[in-house]
């Protein structure tokens, strides 16, 4: 079908990292854990208005165990 | 008698030769040579396992890298093809470099390219272009000279080799921003070999200059799918400059730490050379007390 409705909600890249992440999970168990390597991303964003930088935000924001990381 | 007085004097220094009062000056001096010596053979220590984990991180790094180059020349491919109709003014720069430091002039060249490309008078660039930024220590020079054009910064990349979700994350919030821009232009540092780098860009074009160039027009396009080139190409451009930049600061990197490692080396012999003399000399002037004293009776 050509009018899909997920374009709507996200963009292509998640798309297709939430397709590569079934797949990944579809594996067997060894190459399934050398390609969850592949997908790891421990990225962190912070917004900036003139020239202050506002709160360090996590992308996929990790299982908190007690511990947490401060905002630099 | 003389053996009492001899006797008398190694009672009154028990410790170390070179501790004798009448050399007190030639004792700290010894002292201090010899506490260089210790903290100058630890940096030394420190600086080669750096070096050896660089060079084993390098040679993985540069495998990483000729793969992610293959993305980076497909996607540069499109962009050949449908050059964009009328160059934009508003460029927006997403500088790339890493949280981590310890390797060279990498941050810096990035950095100062940045700055040249905006302050640059032949291709004229609005003065306030948005600029993002990977990595808190470019973060942290270009806050300084371009602060009020930050508009977005990114750190924990680069920690190890990094990976196509890291660049699809960038490329996402980057669309996200909302951020008004005719193109990108990716700041980047180029391999060049395994001891030199450069700074270069790569120019990646949004969806709306695909849209207008003669190229594209001739096919019948479907709505939706140059909004997703766009897109999946800015993450592809991203992946090859990431990749390819945590080359360079690991090759970077091994060749800082083997300069600081060589000469920590030299520092070491001549400080050896420095205490050994300093040692015989002590030795020398005891000798010479001993047997003027001796000879004094």
């Amino acid at each position: 079908m050509s009018s899909a409705t997920w374009r709507t909600v996200f963009t292509y890249n998640k798309y297709a990292q939430i397709a590569a992440r079934a797949l990944r999970q579809s594996l067997k168990e060894n190459e399934r854990v050398v390609a969850e390597k592949r997908g790891v991303t421990i990225l962190r964003y912070q917004q900036w208005e003139n020239g202050q930088g506002g709160q360090q935000v996590f992308l996929n924001p990790p299982e908190e165990k007690g511990k947490s990381k401060p905002a630099v | 008698m003389l053996a009492r007085r001899t006797l008398g004097r190694i009672a009154a220094q028990p410790q170390v030769l070179g501790a004798a009062p009448s050399g007190a000056r030639n004792m700290a001096t010894l002292r201090e040579i010899e506490l260089r010596l210790k903290s100058v053979r630890n940096i030394e220590k420190i600086t080669k396992s750096m070096k050896m984990i660089a060079s084993t991180k390098l040679a993985k790094a540069q495998r990483a890298m000729q793969a992610g180059k293959q993305y980076g020349i497909a996607n540069s491919e499109v962009f050949e093809h449908s050059p964009a109709e009328h160059s934009g003014k508003r460029k927006l720069f997403l500088v790339i470099s890493s949280d981590k430091g310890l390797c060279g002039g990498i941050h810096s060249s990035v950095s100062k390219a940045t700055r040249r490309a905006i302050a640059d008078k032949d291709v004229p660039v609005e003065a306030d272009s948005p600029i993002m930024v990977v990595g808190d220590k470019a973060k942290a020079q270009l806050s300084r000279a371009l602060g009020k054009n930050l508009v977005l910064t990114f750190n924990q990349i680069g920690r190890d080799i990094p990976t196509f979700a890291d660049a699809a994350g960038v490329a996402d919030l980057i669309m996200k921003s909302g951020v008004q821009y005719d193109g990108i232009t990716i700041v980047y540092n180029q391999f060049v070999s395994a001891i030199s780098y450069e700074s270069a860009t790569m120019e990646v074009a949004t969806e709306a200059s695909l849209k207008e160039s003669s190229g594209f027009k001739a096919y019948e396009m479907e709505e939706d799918v140059t909004k997703d080139l766009a897109e999946f190409s800015l993450a592809n451009a991203i992946y090859a400059t990431l990749t390819e930049s945590h080359a360079c600061e690991q090759s970077a990197r091994r060749n800082a730490m083997d300069n600081a490692s060589k000469n920590a080396t030299d520092m070491i012999s001549k400080l050896q050379m420095q205490y050994n003399r300093g040692r015989q000399a002590a030795i020398t002037n005891e000798l010479v007390d001993i047997i003027t004293g001796a000879s004094a009776l």
